[in-house]
Protein backbone atom coordinates (compact mmCIF):
# COMPACT_ATOMS: atom_id res chain seq x y z
CA UNK A 1 0.00 0.00 0.00
CA UNK A 2 1.57 3.15 -0.57
CA UNK A 3 2.77 5.58 1.87
CA UNK A 4 2.65 2.45 4.20
CA UNK A 5 5.00 1.82 7.19
CA UNK A 6 2.95 -0.84 8.41
CA UNK A 7 5.49 -4.34 8.79
CA UNK A 8 3.36 -7.58 8.88
CA UNK A 9 4.72 -8.25 12.13
CA UNK A 10 2.94 -4.92 13.23
CA UNK A 11 -0.27 -6.33 13.00
CA UNK A 12 0.10 -9.00 15.21
CA UNK A 13 0.33 -6.42 18.20
CA UNK A 14 -3.09 -5.94 20.10
CA UNK A 15 -4.24 -2.65 21.22
CA UNK A 16 -4.38 -3.18 25.34
CA UNK A 17 -7.23 -1.03 26.04
CA UNK A 18 -9.11 -2.34 23.42
CA UNK A 19 -7.85 -5.99 22.98
CA UNK A 20 -8.28 -5.65 20.06
CA UNK A 21 -5.72 -6.17 17.05
CA UNK A 22 -4.22 -3.09 15.10
CA UNK A 23 -4.76 -3.01 11.11
CA UNK A 24 -3.22 -0.41 8.78
CA UNK A 25 -5.47 3.00 8.38
CA UNK A 26 -4.58 6.37 8.37
CA UNK A 27 -2.41 8.47 10.51
CA UNK A 28 -1.44 12.30 10.58
CA UNK A 29 1.64 13.12 12.20
CA UNK A 30 2.42 16.97 13.53
CA UNK A 31 5.83 18.91 13.72
CA UNK A 32 6.43 22.61 13.99
CA UNK A 33 3.05 23.02 12.32
CA UNK A 34 3.91 20.57 9.47
CA UNK A 35 0.94 18.05 9.30
CA UNK A 36 2.45 14.64 7.36
CA UNK A 37 -0.07 12.20 6.08
CA UNK A 38 1.05 7.96 6.70
CA UNK A 39 -0.57 4.81 6.64
CA UNK A 40 0.52 2.87 10.42
CA UNK A 41 -0.76 0.28 12.33
CA UNK A 42 -3.80 1.50 14.44
CA UNK A 43 -6.47 0.32 16.60
CA UNK A 44 -9.47 0.28 14.82
CA UNK A 45 -11.64 1.05 17.69
CA UNK A 46 -10.03 3.62 19.77
CA UNK A 47 -7.18 5.20 16.84
CA UNK A 48 -4.40 4.58 18.82
CA UNK A 49 -1.15 4.60 16.87
CA UNK A 50 1.79 2.20 17.02
CA UNK A 51 5.21 3.73 15.64
CA UNK A 52 7.91 1.38 15.04
CA UNK A 53 11.40 1.90 16.18
CA UNK A 54 12.59 1.46 12.62
CA UNK A 55 10.28 4.23 11.14
CA UNK A 56 11.06 6.65 14.49
CA UNK A 57 14.58 6.41 14.67
CA UNK A 58 14.52 6.46 10.59
CA UNK A 59 11.95 8.72 8.92
CA UNK A 60 10.30 10.42 11.73
CA UNK A 61 13.85 11.46 13.01
CA UNK A 62 14.76 12.65 9.23
CA UNK A 63 12.07 15.37 9.24
CA UNK A 64 12.67 16.32 12.53
CA UNK A 65 16.47 16.73 11.81
CA UNK A 66 15.48 18.20 8.03
CA UNK A 67 13.23 20.48 9.97
CA UNK A 68 15.72 21.87 12.43
CA UNK A 69 18.13 24.81 12.33
CA UNK A 70 21.32 25.59 13.93
CA UNK B 1 51.30 54.89 18.45
CA UNK B 2 50.29 58.14 20.00
CA UNK B 3 46.70 59.30 21.51
CA UNK B 4 45.65 61.46 18.33
CA UNK B 5 45.92 58.66 16.22
CA UNK B 6 43.51 56.37 18.70
CA UNK B 7 40.80 59.03 18.52
CA UNK B 8 41.01 59.26 14.58
CA UNK B 9 40.30 55.46 14.69
CA UNK B 10 37.62 55.58 16.89
CA UNK B 11 35.80 58.75 16.30
CA UNK B 12 32.70 57.64 19.16
CA UNK B 13 35.26 57.63 21.79
CA UNK B 14 34.67 61.44 21.75
CA UNK B 15 30.70 61.35 21.86
CA UNK B 16 29.59 63.26 25.34
CA UNK B 17 28.36 60.42 27.65
CA UNK B 18 25.93 63.20 28.92
CA UNK B 19 23.40 61.79 26.17
CA UNK B 20 20.18 60.56 28.56
CA UNK B 21 19.75 57.43 25.96
CA UNK B 22 22.96 56.22 26.75
CA UNK B 23 22.35 53.02 29.32
CA UNK B 24 25.71 50.84 30.63
CA UNK B 25 23.73 47.28 29.61
CA UNK B 26 26.06 44.46 30.63
CA UNK B 27 29.56 44.22 31.70
CA UNK B 28 32.63 42.04 29.60
CA UNK B 29 36.05 41.62 29.34
CA UNK B 30 37.98 42.68 26.26
CA UNK B 31 41.99 43.55 25.55
CA UNK B 32 43.59 46.94 24.75
CA UNK B 33 44.26 47.10 21.37
CA UNK B 34 47.89 48.97 21.29
CA UNK B 35 48.80 46.78 24.67
CA UNK B 36 46.85 43.45 24.89
CA UNK B 37 46.15 44.46 28.40
CA UNK B 38 43.05 43.12 29.54
CA UNK B 39 40.21 45.37 30.44
CA UNK B 40 36.87 45.75 31.70
CA UNK B 41 34.31 46.84 28.58
CA UNK B 42 30.72 47.54 28.83
CA UNK B 43 27.96 46.70 26.36
CA UNK B 44 26.39 50.74 26.12
CA UNK B 45 22.98 51.83 24.53
CA UNK B 46 23.35 54.85 22.27
CA UNK B 47 19.42 55.25 21.12
CA UNK B 48 18.90 51.77 19.42
CA UNK B 49 22.99 51.21 18.37
CA UNK B 50 25.00 49.47 20.80
CA UNK B 51 28.75 49.80 21.83
CA UNK B 52 31.59 48.34 23.11
CA UNK B 53 33.24 50.39 25.30
CA UNK B 54 36.19 50.20 26.73
CA UNK B 55 38.94 52.25 28.80
CA UNK B 56 43.16 51.89 29.23
CA UNK B 57 44.37 53.33 31.92
CA UNK B 58 47.52 54.29 29.37
CA UNK B 59 45.97 54.22 26.14
CA UNK B 60 42.92 55.45 26.45
CA UNK B 61 39.05 55.06 25.90
CA UNK B 62 37.76 52.85 22.71
CA UNK B 63 34.61 52.77 21.68
CA UNK B 64 33.27 50.16 18.75
CA UNK B 65 29.58 49.57 17.13
CA UNK B 66 28.42 46.15 17.71
CA UNK B 67 24.87 46.67 16.79
CA UNK B 68 22.93 48.82 15.18
CA UNK B 69 18.96 49.42 15.33
CA UNK B 70 16.65 46.07 14.81
CA UNK B 71 16.10 43.48 15.64
CA UNK B 72 16.70 44.84 18.89
CA UNK B 73 19.68 43.78 20.66
CA UNK B 74 18.28 43.09 24.08
CA UNK B 75 15.78 40.84 22.38
CA UNK B 76 18.02 38.67 20.49
CA UNK B 77 19.20 36.23 23.02
CA UNK B 78 19.57 32.51 23.41
CA UNK B 79 20.76 31.23 26.91
CA UNK B 80 23.19 28.19 26.82
CA UNK B 81 24.20 25.86 29.79
CA UNK B 82 28.12 26.30 29.83
CA UNK B 83 29.78 23.14 29.22
CA UNK B 84 33.68 22.84 29.46
CA UNK B 85 35.22 21.30 26.81
CA UNK B 86 35.54 17.07 27.52
CA UNK B 87 39.59 17.40 26.21
CA UNK B 88 41.49 20.60 27.05
CA UNK B 89 45.04 21.00 25.56
CA UNK B 90 46.14 23.87 27.63
CA UNK B 91 45.96 24.34 31.67
CA UNK B 92 44.68 27.67 32.46
CA UNK B 93 47.85 29.92 33.93
CA UNK B 94 47.53 33.75 32.22
CA UNK B 95 43.80 33.68 32.00
CA UNK B 96 41.21 33.83 28.68
CA UNK B 97 42.08 34.82 25.86
CA UNK B 98 46.34 34.14 26.97
CA UNK B 99 45.40 30.28 27.37
CA UNK B 100 43.67 28.95 24.31
CA UNK B 101 44.15 25.44 23.61
CA UNK B 102 41.07 24.81 24.31
CA UNK B 103 41.18 25.52 28.55
CA UNK B 104 38.80 24.59 31.09
CA UNK B 105 37.46 28.54 31.01
CA UNK B 106 35.98 27.75 27.68
CA UNK B 107 31.92 27.10 27.54
CA UNK B 108 31.39 25.27 24.33
CA UNK B 109 32.46 22.11 22.53
CA UNK B 110 33.90 22.02 18.81
CA UNK B 111 31.79 22.10 16.09
CA UNK B 112 34.12 23.05 13.10
CA UNK B 113 37.53 22.42 12.85
CA UNK B 114 39.81 24.31 11.05
CA UNK B 115 42.44 23.01 9.62
CA UNK B 116 45.06 26.00 7.21
CA UNK B 117 46.68 23.56 4.37
CA UNK B 118 48.92 26.79 3.64
CA UNK B 119 49.68 30.61 3.63
CA UNK B 120 49.87 30.65 0.06
CA UNK B 121 47.56 32.56 -2.02
CA UNK B 122 46.87 33.06 -5.60
CA UNK B 123 45.04 36.70 -4.66
CA UNK B 124 46.26 39.44 -2.31
CA UNK B 125 42.76 40.45 -1.07
CA UNK B 126 42.09 44.47 0.72
CA UNK B 127 41.32 42.73 3.56
CA UNK B 128 42.33 38.97 4.84
CA UNK B 129 42.16 37.97 8.30
CA UNK B 130 44.92 35.42 7.63
CA UNK B 131 47.64 38.07 5.61
CA UNK B 132 47.92 35.74 3.29
CA UNK B 133 49.75 36.44 -0.06
CA UNK B 134 52.12 34.20 -2.93
CA UNK B 135 55.63 33.82 -0.76
CA UNK B 136 57.42 30.68 -0.52
CA UNK B 137 56.27 29.70 3.14
CA UNK B 138 56.50 26.31 3.26
CA UNK B 139 53.20 24.01 3.71
CA UNK B 140 52.62 21.70 7.02
CA UNK B 141 53.19 18.45 5.35
CA UNK B 142 51.14 15.49 4.96
CA UNK B 143 52.26 13.97 8.27
CA UNK B 144 51.39 17.09 10.04
CA UNK B 145 47.94 17.54 8.51
CA UNK B 146 47.80 13.86 10.11
CA UNK B 147 48.33 14.69 13.17
CA UNK B 148 46.41 17.33 13.26
CA UNK B 149 43.45 15.48 12.08
CA UNK B 150 44.38 13.13 14.60
CA UNK B 151 44.60 15.72 17.74
CA UNK B 152 41.00 17.30 16.81
CA UNK B 153 39.70 13.40 16.47
CA UNK B 154 40.49 12.98 19.98
CA UNK B 155 38.93 16.48 21.58
CA UNK B 156 36.15 16.55 19.40
CA UNK B 157 35.41 13.26 16.99
CA UNK B 158 31.87 14.30 15.49
CA UNK B 159 32.80 17.97 14.79
CA UNK B 160 32.86 19.55 11.57
CA UNK B 161 36.52 20.20 9.07
CA UNK B 162 36.52 22.97 7.04
CA UNK B 163 40.21 23.43 5.63
CA UNK B 164 41.74 26.24 4.86
CA UNK B 165 44.59 28.82 4.22
CA UNK B 166 45.94 30.65 2.37
CA UNK B 167 44.06 29.38 -0.71
CA UNK B 168 44.03 25.42 -0.06
CA UNK B 169 43.18 24.54 -3.57
CA UNK B 170 47.51 25.82 -4.21
CA UNK B 171 48.39 22.72 -2.66
CA UNK B 172 48.34 19.95 -5.55
CA UNK B 173 47.89 17.26 -2.77
CA UNK B 174 44.42 18.60 -1.63
CA UNK B 175 42.39 15.12 -2.74
CA UNK B 176 44.88 13.25 -0.53
CA UNK B 177 44.18 15.62 2.44
CA UNK B 178 40.67 15.07 2.15
CA UNK B 179 41.30 11.76 2.04
CA UNK B 180 43.35 11.83 4.73
CA UNK B 181 40.26 13.68 6.75
CA UNK B 182 37.71 11.25 5.85
CA UNK B 183 39.89 8.12 7.29
CA UNK B 184 40.28 9.59 10.13
CA UNK B 185 36.17 9.34 10.72
CA UNK B 186 35.44 12.75 9.71
CA UNK B 187 32.02 13.01 8.11
CA UNK B 188 31.73 16.62 6.75
CA UNK B 189 34.33 18.50 4.94
CA UNK B 190 34.21 21.61 3.35
CA UNK B 191 36.67 23.34 1.38
CA UNK B 192 37.30 27.19 1.77
CA UNK B 193 38.07 28.79 -1.33
CA UNK B 194 38.08 31.52 -3.64
CA UNK B 195 36.92 29.32 -6.52
CA UNK B 196 39.48 30.20 -9.22
CA UNK B 197 40.59 26.29 -9.42
CA UNK B 198 37.31 24.83 -9.62
CA UNK B 199 36.96 27.07 -12.46
CA UNK B 200 40.08 27.39 -13.99
CA UNK B 201 40.41 22.98 -14.28
CA UNK B 202 37.71 21.18 -15.60
CA UNK B 203 38.23 17.75 -13.80
CA UNK B 204 39.14 19.18 -10.22
CA UNK B 205 36.00 19.51 -8.85
CA UNK B 206 34.98 15.93 -9.51
CA UNK B 207 38.48 14.90 -8.13
CA UNK B 208 37.66 16.66 -4.61
CA UNK B 209 34.74 15.06 -5.02
CA UNK B 210 36.24 11.77 -5.00
CA UNK B 211 38.11 12.19 -2.57
CA UNK B 212 35.47 12.57 -0.02
CA UNK B 213 34.74 16.96 0.07
CA UNK B 214 30.97 17.12 0.84
CA UNK B 215 30.62 21.28 0.44
CA UNK B 216 32.44 24.62 -0.84
CA UNK B 217 32.75 27.51 1.16
CA UNK B 218 33.45 29.85 -1.62
CA UNK B 219 34.39 33.53 -1.49
CA UNK B 220 31.41 35.25 -3.09
CA UNK B 221 31.47 38.92 -2.36
CA UNK B 222 28.54 40.26 -5.46
CA UNK B 223 27.08 40.39 -8.20
CA UNK B 224 29.25 42.91 -10.04
CA UNK B 225 33.14 42.89 -11.13
CA UNK B 226 33.37 46.58 -9.46
CA UNK B 227 32.72 44.50 -6.19
CA UNK B 228 35.66 42.01 -6.83
CA UNK B 229 37.70 44.53 -8.12
CA UNK B 230 37.26 46.92 -5.05
CA UNK B 231 38.00 43.80 -2.56
CA UNK B 232 39.90 41.53 -4.27
CA UNK B 233 41.95 43.24 -6.50
CA UNK B 234 40.62 41.69 -9.94
CA UNK B 235 37.10 41.06 -11.77
CA UNK B 236 36.23 38.07 -10.54
CA UNK B 237 32.60 37.40 -11.25
CA UNK B 238 32.99 35.12 -14.18
CA UNK B 239 35.27 32.72 -12.31
CA UNK B 240 33.13 32.30 -9.19
CA UNK B 241 30.13 31.04 -11.75
CA UNK B 242 31.99 28.90 -13.08
CA UNK B 243 33.35 27.62 -9.85
CA UNK B 244 29.62 26.88 -8.89
CA UNK B 245 28.76 25.25 -11.91
CA UNK B 246 31.71 23.24 -11.81
CA UNK B 247 30.90 21.92 -8.21
CA UNK B 248 27.41 21.47 -9.20
CA UNK B 249 28.32 18.87 -12.28
CA UNK B 250 30.74 17.46 -9.32
CA UNK B 251 27.90 16.73 -7.02
CA UNK B 252 29.22 19.28 -4.08
CA UNK B 253 27.18 21.66 -2.46
CA UNK B 254 28.22 25.54 -2.40
CA UNK B 255 28.03 27.94 -0.29
CA UNK B 256 28.27 31.50 -1.29
CA UNK B 257 30.52 33.74 1.32
CA UNK B 258 30.26 37.17 0.93
CA UNK B 259 32.27 39.43 3.08
CA UNK B 260 29.87 42.71 3.45
CA UNK B 261 31.83 46.05 3.53
CA UNK B 262 29.50 49.59 3.45
CA UNK B 263 30.53 50.85 0.57
CA UNK B 264 31.51 48.50 -1.32
CA UNK B 265 28.65 45.75 -1.55
CA UNK B 266 26.67 46.17 0.95
CA UNK B 267 23.89 47.57 -1.35
CA UNK B 268 24.60 43.89 -3.17
CA UNK B 269 22.93 42.00 -0.41
CA UNK B 270 19.54 41.38 -1.87
CA UNK B 271 21.19 40.77 -5.42
CA UNK B 272 23.30 37.75 -3.70
CA UNK B 273 20.82 35.80 -2.25
CA UNK B 274 18.64 36.35 -5.97
CA UNK B 275 22.07 34.78 -7.41
CA UNK B 276 22.15 32.40 -5.12
CA UNK B 277 18.68 31.03 -5.46
CA UNK B 278 19.03 31.16 -9.67
CA UNK B 279 22.05 28.66 -8.74
CA UNK B 280 19.94 26.39 -6.25
CA UNK B 281 20.07 23.55 -5.64
CA UNK B 282 23.99 23.72 -6.54
CA UNK B 283 24.26 26.86 -3.54
CA UNK B 284 22.65 25.40 -0.33
CA UNK B 285 22.77 28.63 1.34
CA UNK B 286 24.57 31.44 1.85
CA UNK B 287 26.61 32.71 4.99
CA UNK B 288 27.05 36.48 5.27
CA UNK B 289 30.60 37.95 7.00
CA UNK B 290 30.59 41.00 8.20
CA UNK B 291 34.30 43.13 7.80
CA UNK B 292 36.42 42.37 10.72
CA UNK B 293 39.73 44.36 11.17
CA UNK B 294 42.17 41.82 11.61
CA UNK B 295 44.86 40.29 9.54
CA UNK B 296 45.46 42.68 6.42
CA UNK B 297 42.93 45.57 5.86
CA UNK B 298 43.00 49.22 5.19
CA UNK B 299 43.55 51.49 8.12
CA UNK B 300 40.62 53.08 8.59
CA UNK B 301 38.90 51.51 11.28
CA UNK B 302 36.35 53.64 11.72
CA UNK B 303 32.69 52.70 13.12
CA UNK B 304 31.31 54.00 9.80
CA UNK B 305 33.18 51.24 7.88
CA UNK B 306 31.18 48.49 10.03
CA UNK B 307 28.57 46.68 9.49
CA UNK B 308 26.40 44.80 12.22
CA UNK B 309 24.13 41.90 12.56
CA UNK B 310 20.84 43.10 12.51
CA UNK B 311 22.06 45.62 9.43
CA UNK B 312 22.34 42.75 7.75
CA UNK B 313 19.05 41.37 8.73
CA UNK B 314 17.66 44.44 7.60
CA UNK B 315 18.94 44.47 4.12
CA UNK B 316 18.02 41.06 3.59
CA UNK B 317 14.03 42.15 4.38
CA UNK B 318 14.40 45.13 2.54
CA UNK B 319 16.53 44.41 -0.91
CA UNK B 320 14.90 41.24 -1.24
CA UNK B 321 11.63 43.03 -1.04
CA UNK B 322 10.24 41.25 1.91
CA UNK B 323 10.96 37.41 -0.04
CA UNK B 324 12.79 36.77 3.25
CA UNK B 325 11.59 38.99 6.70
CA UNK B 326 13.90 40.04 9.48
CA UNK B 327 11.27 37.78 12.02
CA UNK B 328 12.44 35.14 9.86
CA UNK B 329 16.19 34.79 11.35
CA UNK B 330 16.89 33.90 15.05
CA UNK B 331 20.40 33.44 16.85
CA UNK B 332 22.59 30.25 17.19
CA UNK B 333 22.02 27.46 19.23
CA UNK B 334 26.00 26.77 19.80
CA UNK B 335 27.95 29.54 19.58
CA UNK B 336 26.87 33.01 21.64
CA UNK B 337 24.01 34.69 20.29
CA UNK B 338 25.78 37.89 19.11
CA UNK B 339 27.63 36.22 17.11
CA UNK B 340 25.50 35.19 14.37
CA UNK B 341 22.18 34.86 13.07
CA UNK B 342 20.78 32.33 10.98
CA UNK B 343 17.43 31.30 8.87
CA UNK B 344 16.44 27.73 6.78
CA UNK B 345 13.73 28.18 4.36
CA UNK B 346 12.18 26.66 1.78
CA UNK B 347 12.70 26.86 -2.15
CA UNK B 348 8.56 26.91 -3.17
CA UNK B 349 7.84 25.34 -6.48
CA UNK B 350 5.08 28.25 -6.73
CA UNK B 351 8.06 30.61 -5.82
CA UNK B 352 9.62 32.33 -3.22
CA UNK B 353 10.95 31.41 0.00
CA UNK B 354 9.23 29.85 3.48
CA UNK B 355 10.53 29.49 6.57
CA UNK B 356 10.32 26.78 8.18
CA UNK B 357 11.82 27.39 11.81
CA UNK B 358 10.85 30.53 13.09
CA UNK B 359 8.24 29.03 15.33
CA UNK B 360 10.23 26.90 17.19
CA UNK B 361 12.92 29.55 17.21
CA UNK B 362 10.99 32.40 18.69
CA UNK B 363 10.70 30.24 22.15
CA UNK B 364 14.43 30.50 22.56
CA UNK B 365 14.65 31.73 25.94
CA UNK B 366 15.13 28.43 28.14
CA UNK B 367 18.40 28.00 28.53
CA UNK B 368 20.02 24.79 26.54
CA UNK B 369 23.06 22.84 27.65
CA UNK B 370 25.85 24.34 25.36
CA UNK B 371 27.17 21.21 23.44
CA UNK B 372 22.92 20.08 22.32
CA UNK B 373 23.00 23.44 20.58
CA UNK B 374 26.37 22.39 19.53
CA UNK B 375 25.82 18.72 17.81
CA UNK B 376 22.68 20.26 16.59
CA UNK B 377 24.55 22.85 14.67
CA UNK B 378 27.07 19.94 13.71
CA UNK B 379 24.34 17.90 12.01
CA UNK B 380 22.35 20.66 10.57
CA UNK B 381 25.51 22.25 8.84
CA UNK B 382 26.80 18.75 7.62
CA UNK B 383 23.17 17.81 6.13
CA UNK B 384 22.44 21.83 4.49
CA UNK B 385 25.58 22.46 3.06
CA UNK B 386 26.25 18.97 1.25
CA UNK B 387 24.79 18.57 -1.84
CA UNK B 388 20.68 17.34 -1.66
CA UNK B 389 20.16 13.81 -1.65
CA UNK B 390 17.63 14.46 -4.55
CA UNK B 391 18.78 16.27 -7.11
CA UNK B 392 18.15 18.25 -10.59
CA UNK B 393 15.36 17.05 -12.42
CA UNK B 394 14.54 15.07 -9.45
CA UNK B 395 13.77 17.99 -7.07
CA UNK B 396 10.71 17.26 -5.49
CA UNK B 397 7.19 19.22 -5.44
CA UNK B 398 7.25 20.76 -9.46
CA UNK B 399 4.28 22.81 -10.20
CA UNK B 400 3.00 25.81 -7.97
CA UNK B 401 2.68 24.17 -4.77
CA UNK B 402 3.28 26.69 -1.91
CA UNK B 403 2.49 24.89 1.07
CA UNK B 404 4.18 21.68 2.45
CA UNK B 405 1.28 20.49 4.72
CA UNK B 406 -0.46 17.19 4.09
CA UNK B 407 1.71 15.61 1.86
CA UNK B 408 3.07 12.02 2.45
CA UNK B 409 5.73 11.17 4.56
CA UNK B 410 7.86 10.08 1.85
CA UNK B 411 6.60 12.92 -0.63
CA UNK B 412 7.42 15.52 2.34
CA UNK B 413 10.85 14.25 3.26
CA UNK B 414 12.31 14.18 -0.74
CA UNK B 415 10.40 17.97 -0.77
CA UNK B 416 12.44 19.08 2.59
CA UNK B 417 15.89 17.30 1.46
CA UNK B 418 15.78 18.88 -1.73
CA UNK B 419 14.96 22.03 -1.18
CA UNK B 420 15.67 23.51 1.79
CA UNK B 421 18.27 26.72 1.93
CA UNK B 422 19.92 28.62 4.38
CA UNK B 423 20.58 31.92 4.64
CA UNK B 424 23.56 32.86 7.59
CA UNK B 425 26.01 35.31 9.01
CA UNK B 426 28.73 35.27 11.70
CA UNK B 427 29.96 38.42 13.13
CA UNK B 428 33.96 37.98 13.84
CA UNK B 429 35.66 39.65 16.49
CA UNK B 430 38.63 41.92 16.46
CA UNK B 431 41.14 43.40 18.62
CA UNK B 432 38.28 46.87 18.37
CA UNK B 433 34.76 44.75 19.37
CA UNK B 434 36.82 41.74 21.46
CA UNK B 435 34.23 40.58 23.85
CA UNK B 436 35.42 37.57 26.12
CA UNK B 437 32.51 35.90 26.88
CA UNK B 438 31.79 35.35 23.69
CA UNK B 439 35.02 34.33 22.62
CA UNK B 440 34.37 32.05 25.81
CA UNK B 441 31.53 30.50 23.93
CA UNK B 442 33.29 30.15 20.08
CA UNK B 443 32.58 26.98 18.78
CA UNK B 444 34.48 27.38 15.76
CA UNK B 445 38.42 26.51 16.37
CA UNK B 446 41.64 26.39 14.26
CA UNK B 447 44.40 23.63 14.83
CA UNK B 448 47.20 25.46 15.64
CA UNK B 449 50.77 23.93 14.53
CA UNK B 450 51.42 22.19 17.88
CA UNK B 451 47.77 20.57 17.65
CA UNK B 452 45.68 23.03 19.92
CA UNK B 453 42.10 24.29 19.02
CA UNK B 454 42.41 27.81 19.59
CA UNK B 455 39.48 29.78 18.63
CA UNK B 456 38.50 31.61 15.17
CA UNK B 457 38.60 34.99 16.77
CA UNK B 458 41.29 34.37 19.35
CA UNK B 459 43.59 32.71 16.75
CA UNK B 460 43.17 35.66 14.10
CA UNK B 461 43.21 38.69 16.22
CA UNK B 462 46.03 41.07 15.66
CA UNK B 463 46.67 44.65 17.89
CA UNK B 464 46.82 47.49 16.60
CA UNK B 465 49.91 46.88 14.68
CA UNK B 466 49.02 43.83 13.43
CA UNK B 467 50.93 41.79 15.52
CA UNK B 468 49.12 38.44 15.74
CA UNK B 469 48.62 36.70 19.73
CA UNK B 470 48.23 33.51 17.97
CA UNK B 471 48.43 33.42 14.01
CA UNK B 472 51.80 31.03 13.53
CA UNK B 473 52.20 29.04 16.35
Amino acid sequence: MKNSYANPEDLRWKCHKCDMFLSVGPATLTYMGNTINAQLPVCPQCGFVLVSEELALGKIAEVEQLLEDK
Amino acid sequence: MSKTVLIRLMPETMKADSSSERRVLSQTESLCPVCLKKIPAFRVTDGLDVYLEKHCESHGPFSTVIWRKDPHFETWTRPKIPIQPPVCYTEITKGCPFDCGLCASHRQITCTALIELTKRCNLHCRYCFASSQNLDDPDPDINKIEFMFKRVREAAPSCNIQLSGGEPTLRDDLPQVIGTGRQAGFGFIQLNTNGLRLANEKDYAASLKESGLSSVFLQFDGVSDEVYKALRGQALLDKKRLAIEQCARAGIGVVLVPMIVPGINAHEIGSILELGLKEYPAVRGIHFQPVSYFGRHPESVENHNRITIPEIITALEIQSNGMVAASDFHPPGCENALCSFSGKFLVMPGGGLMPIVSETNSCCNKPVRADIGARQTIFSVAGQWSAPKVQGSAIAGQGTTNSISGMDLDGFLDFVRSRSFSISGMAFQDIWNLDLDRLRDCCIHIVSNDGRLIPFCAYNLTDIQNKPIYRGQ
